[in-house]
This record gives structure tokens, sequence and C-alpha cells, in this order.
């Protein structure tokens, strides 16, 4: 089996080392004229024995970028005479389904993944290490970004590289441009402390100064990167001993409950869903928002005028320094796949030079490689912040360590859980950090 | 003769017997498939979750038995303590104020009223509707600003401000409980109708005639008339709302703070971040309350009968 599989990746590493060439030579050929000739590219025999393939693409904002990916997965097939099966999977529901399918032994061939859920499989054996490809994708495209090659060092998953990176991710601070300016700011806040001073001067209800969430979700959780920029941490250097409780914690828990009681979040903050900064910031109830960059798509679709009056920047630093995590989205393999070849031939189709600039003009991702930055779409406003994020950015957790207890630390949302408990529930700052310490310990005590 | 005819005597019982146990396997046979379906699908799925609940299983790896570490891990853990405070709190308030409308309306669509077919037809739309529409309309209607509700109350000139009917400790249970009665009343109101509908009319002649005030007919004869019902309404609202997710869910995520947290949310949590014995301890945990109340119900609808 073992021999099986060295042969055929000698055979795909053959095969995809025709197709760099063709990419090569192609220079002067069209995008589309270049596609075709990759996709008619004669598979190894291995791939041409597959039986039908599923791919779990994740669902994101954008329609055309969700076809696209479907479309070049079903092309891929019919050229290579594999059966493909694509299931776009909603990227809130992808830790559900996969949990499911994992249980129930019905994972698909490949998927895409983000990190949380990357670390869990690999810890667990659930994926096929990638590592081959990882370096002949990298070698080929000018070398993976530092961040991405670090969130996917085989030291946090098992020892080996699990997933291709496709896309980077990260949040980029959102300001309304035509309010701002008029109040005398002119630059993007630096710091928290100014953004909150250019909120408070900006803010006339029903336009609320800060559009971030407070709740328990996964954008509720930038207020752990805040807490980090304020000198908080979560746990120590080892990853096991939790250290929320400290000044540091408590000047931040200062800024926000005190921004908070000066009515500068939205009503509804502390119980908005995963769309809830999108909506505030398109209904104009937000000076600034923070996000990933779903909301522009709808701006340029929706409103193209507040587009256009739409600042944006990197997120503001604290009194410990910038903390704004970048993070990769990957495509992987499950270890239960019949088809392994063949869908390390698909990945590596998909990280195809050509295809992936056509698809992040419609998706909002930043760069994973270096040969991908100088793409015309990483110069456009938001694209570009990505691109900033993934070469100036931190790493995901830093300044703490990054493993499967401070991943579920945020998924149990204690720091906004944390910040509720004050605002909310009226906690003095030591009652909600010793809750949010005791909490903490006990998921870290489970990861000995 | 005697010699010959007592062997024919036994004979013909053993061929009884043999067509008695023929019938009695028969009966078996026919309950074997429903019983196999419920044991599979009931059963089985049942002291599964109980067993993983005594193990470290995580997604994609089947753990070890720990024994009761599970639940003491969720005794620690402040969020549970309160899911159990809401959960019983969401019950018996959602409970009461759902047999009150309900019976209510029942009794009134019970009278011969003029469109009396059009007002119950009506009145069950918020049970036709899909759960997730109904929550997420009453999300918007209670929206802060925009919402439906706050712009009565600000056109009305019953409050000027914005309330955060969600967003606070204080209005954030009323709401979701709103919601969920809303949703739920038609299932009672329809159930206590038709029951209502088979009280025998000479009750309440012979009430009337013994001078029986209208209180005392529906103390004296209505309720004893539907007290089954009610019984058993009771019951399956109670499993209902005890297990309910998406009200919850929907409208406020378990928050603010764990103002809403119920039970069901809570082992959502615990299935986001892939421990499956932990989450399976929180659903179970929820299972003595729960069959106590089977306990208690189905022991007073026995007294019925």
């Amino acid at each position: 089996m073992a021999r099986e599989r060295a042969f055929s990746r000698r055979r795909l590493v053959g095969g995809t080392a025709g197709g760099a060439a063709a990419v090569a030579l192609g220079g002067g050929l069209g995008v589309s004229r270049l596609q075709e000739a990759l996709a008619a590219r004669t598979a190894p025999a291995v791939i041409q024995g597959t039986t039908k393939l599923t791919y779990w693409g994740g669902l994101i904002f954008s329609d055309a970028a969700n076809e696209m990916l479907e479309a070049k997965i079903n092309e891929w097939g019919k050229a290579n005479n594999v059966e493909t099966e694509v299931v776009m999977i909603n990227q809130n529901e992808t830790s559900q389904k996969v949990s499911a399918a994992v249980e129930s032994g019905t994972m698909p061939d490949a998927l895409d993944l983000g990190l949380d859920l990357l670390l869990l499989l690999s810890t667990t054996e659930q994926l096929v290490p990638l590592d081959e490809l990882y370096e002949k994708i990298g070698g080929a495209q000018g070398g993976w970004f530092e961040a991405i090659a670090g969130a996917t060092d085989p030291s946090l998953l098992g020892g080996a590289r699990t997933g291709i990176p496709f896309g980077s991710t990260g949040n980029v601070l959102f300001r309304r441009i035509d309010v701002l300016e008029p109040a005398g700011f002119t630059e993007a806040p630096a710091t928290w402390e100014e953004l909150r001073e250019q909120a408070e001067a900006a803010q006339a209800e029903p336009l609320f100064g800060l559009g971030l969430a407070l709740s328990n979700v996964g954008d509720g959780n930038l207020q752990v990167s805040v807490l980090q920029s304020f000198g908080g941490r979560i746990a120590d250097d080892a990853g096991k001993r939790v250290t929320i409780k400290s000044e540091e914690t408590r000047a931040y828990l200062e800024w926000v409950s005190s921004a908070y009681e000066a009515g500068l979040f939205p009503p509804g903050a502390t119980t908005w869903d995963g769309a809830g900064d999108n909506t505030a910031y398109l209904s104009g109830q937000a000076v600034f928002i923070a996000n990933p960059g779903s909301v522009y798509l709808a701006l340029l679709e929706d409103d193209p005028e507040l587009a256009e009056q739409t600042g944006f920047s990197t997120l503001p630093a604290g009194p410990a320094g910038l903390v704004s995590p970048t993070q990769p989205n990957v495509r992987a393999i499950s270890a239960n796949s019949q088809n392994p070849d063949a869908a390390m031939a698909l990945i590596d189709t998909l990280a195809d030079p050509a295809f992936m600039e056509e698809y992040y003009k419609v998706a909002i991702y930043g760069p994973v490689l270096k040969n991908q930055l100088p793409f015309e779409i990483f110069k456009g406003p938001v694209h570009a912040g990505l691109a900033d994020l993934v070469q100036n950015g931190t790493a995901p957790a830093e300044p703490d360590t990054y493993n499967a207890a401070y991943a579920e630390f945020n998924t149990n949302f204690l720091v906004p859980k944390m910040v509720q408990r004050v605002v909310v529930d009226g906690y003095d700052f030591d009652r909600a950090m010793d809750e949010a310490q005791q909490q903490g310990q006990a998921i870290y005590d489970k990861y000995p | 003769m005697a010699v010959i005819a007592a062997p024919r005597e036994h004979a013909g019982d053993r061929r009884r017997m043999t067509f008695a146990r023929r019938q009695a396997l028969w009966g078996y046979l026919m309950v074997l498939p429903v019983s196999l379906i419920l044991l599979g699908l009931v059963a089985y799925p049942f002291c599964y979750a109980i067993f993983i609940s005594f193990t470290s299983r995580v997604v994609g790896d089947p753990g070890e038995w720990v024994g009761f570490a599970n639940f003491r891990y969720l005794w620690g853990w402040s969020s549970f303590t309160r899911a159990l405070q809401n959960t019983v709190t969401m019950v018996v308030v959602s409970d009461l104020l759902k047999l009150v409308i309900g019976l209510g309306l029942a009794l009134l669509l019970n009278e011969p009223l003029k469109g009396r077919g059009i007002f119950r037809a009506v009145v069950l739309l918020p049970w036709a509707m899909p759960g997730f529409v109904a929550f997420l309309v009453w999300k918007l209607l209670l929206t802060p600003i925009g919402g439906g509700v706050n712009l009565v109350l600000t056109e009305t000139g019953l409050h000027g401000g914005i309330i955060d009917w969600l967003g606070q400790r204080s209005t954030a249970m009323p709401a979701v409980i709103a919601a969920t009665v809303w949703r739920g009343f038609p299932f009672w109101c329809i159930s206590f109708l038709a029951a209502l509908q088979n009280v025998p009319g000479e009750l309440y002649e012979a009430a009337k005639i013994d001078g029986a005030s209208a209180w005392r007919r529906f103390l004296d004869v209505t309720l004893p008339a539907i007290r089954s019902v009610i019984l058993v309404v009771v019951l399956l609202s109670s499993i209902w709302t005890a297990n309910s997710f998406e009200n919850i869910w929907i409208m406020t995520q378990g928050g603010p703070s764990d103002a809403t947290m119920v039970f069901p949310v809570l082992a959502y949590f615990g299935m986001q971040s892939q421990r499956l014995g932990e989450a399976a301890a929180v659903s179970v945990a929820l299972v003595p309350a729960l069959l106590v109340l089977v306990f208690v119900m189905t022991t007073l609808i026995k007294d019925d009968d």
C-alpha cells in the first residue's frame, strides 16, 4: 500500500511538474485557454480508476467564488474521467458536519477547513499527511508566507503538514469616512484608545461608534485580540497554566466596559449572531467594525456609495502592541478517503496560480503564497489589507501558545463572556476575571 | 373405550395448545419488526448516549471510561447551573402561559361564535409556521433599532427610548418565553378544543339545573372531563420545551451572558468543541428530571383511567 502510494505520488509530481511547465511556457496564452490546457492534462492511471470523489467546499459569502470552485472541481473531474461530487458547506456548520461524518465514517475525500478543525482532526489522525504536496506547491510559487507556514507547522499538527493553505483570513477595520472626516479624523485610529475617541466623536444615534460583537459567536472572539494587545494573556508560554487574571486584563476590561457604558456599542451587540456586525454596518448603525471582508462584498453589491465612503485599515494597537492574527484556510484529505491520490491531484490543480488569481477576485481571502502577492486584486482596498495582514499580522494565538486548549477556550467564548459578565450582569472586574480564570483552567487541565 | 377415548382427548388438548401457541407466536412475530425498530432507533441511541457521557470521547477518538468526571466538570461550570435554572424556568413559565392561553382560547372557540371555523384555522398558524421562521420573525420584531415592538412603543408614546429586548438580562428570558409560548400555544388550544367537544352536553345541563355558576361548571365539569388531555399535553409540551433549541439559538444563542442558556444550547457548544463525552453528559443530565416528570404524569393519567 505504501509502495503504491509512493509510486502514485511520483506520478503525481511528474504530472503536475508538466503542468507547471505548461504554465511557464504558456505566458502568452489567455487565462481561459491555459486553464483548459491544464484541465485537459492526461491524468495518471491511478486517478482514472478512482471511484466517486467527494469534496466539501467551504461556502463563503460570494456566490461567484462558490460557483467557481464547484465548476473547477467538476471540470477537473471531467478532464480526468473522475466522477466528482461537490457539496458546499456553510463554514459556521463545518465543525458539526465534520464531527458527524467522522463519527459515522462518512467523511468526504477532501474538504476545506479552518485552523481549529485542522488541529483537532490532525491530532486525532483523521487526515492524510501532505508534506510533499505542500513543499511542491510552495517551491513552485515562491514559498509560503511565514505566518501561513507557522500556522500549519507539523509541530502543531501531530507531526505532519495535513493541510494545503489556499487563503488567509483576518480582521480589517472598516470605518465611515463620511462621518469621521467632518468630525476631524482623517486618519485611521492607530490605537484602541484613539478608536474609542473617534467613535465617541462621530457617534450620532442611531449611528453607534463601535460595531464590535460582544456575543457568543466567532466575531466576539475579536475581543481576545484586543485583550492581548492590552498585554493580557490567556495562558503562560507553556500553554498549560491560565493567566487571564492580571492587571493587563483589568486595563482591557476598563476600556471595553467604559466604552459600553458610554453607549458606544449598538444595542444588541451582546447577543449578535455571526452577521450582527455586517448588518449594523450595512444599515448605517456603526461607525467602525472589524470584519474579514464579507461586508465589503455586500457593500459593493448593495450600497456602492457607502463602499466609497468606507476606509480600511489594520486593527488598532494596544499598550502592548498590535495583535492582529491571520490564519489560513486549508484543503485537506480524509484518512478514510478511498481516493487519496486523486484528491491530492485535485488539490494540486486547485492551487494553480491562474485559477487562484481568478478565484481571489471574487472571494475575500488574502494570499498564502509569495507569488500571489503581485496579483492585481491585492491592490484593492480590502484585499490589500488582507495581503498586508499575512505579511505583518500576528500568528494565530500570538502572544499566547496555539494548542487544543486555546482552541477550546475560544470555542467556549470565555473572553466575550467575561465582558458580558461585567456589562450585562454587573460583575466587578475581579469576579469576572476569577470566573474566566477558573473556567479557563478547567479547560486547560483537560489537555495534559 | 375409556382407554381409547383418553388419548383422543389428550390429542385434542395438544392440538388446542398448539393452536394457542401458534396464535401467540404469530402475535409476537407481528410486533417484532416494530420492537426491533424501537430498539434500534430509540433504545440504542439513548443507551449509547448515556454510555458516551461516561467516557472522554472526542470526535475521532473513542476515549476511555472516565466515570462521573464529565458530570463533575459540568457541575463546576457556571453555565451548567445557569442552564439548569433557565431550563426549569422556561418549561414551567411557558407551560403555565400556554395552559392559560390555550385553554382560554379553546373555551372561546368551543362556543357557537360567528366565523368560528376561520378563527380555529387562524389559531393554528403559529404552529403551522416552521420554527426557525417564527423565531427569526420574533428576533426581527425585537430588534432594538427598527424592530416592530420598539416602533410600536415609540409611535404610541408608551416608551421613548430604545429597549434592547434580547440584550439585557431582565428582558431576554421573558422575550424568548413570549416567542416560545406564541409558537406553542396552538397545540394546547387544539388539543383542549378536541377534548371539550367530547364533553357530554347533558353534564352542563344537569349542573345548570342544580344552580351551578359558569365558574363552578368549569371547575366541576369541564376540568375533570379534560383532565387526562391536559396531563398528556403538559407532559409532551414540557419535554419539547426542555429540548427546544432553535428558539434560543436563533434569538440569543444563550446570551446575553448566560441569561437564556439552556441544556440543548449548552450541549451544542460541547459539540462545537468536539468533546462528545461532555456534550452527551449535558443532555443526559436532563434525563432524570424528565424521567421524574414522565413518571408523575403517567401515574396521574393512570389514576384518571
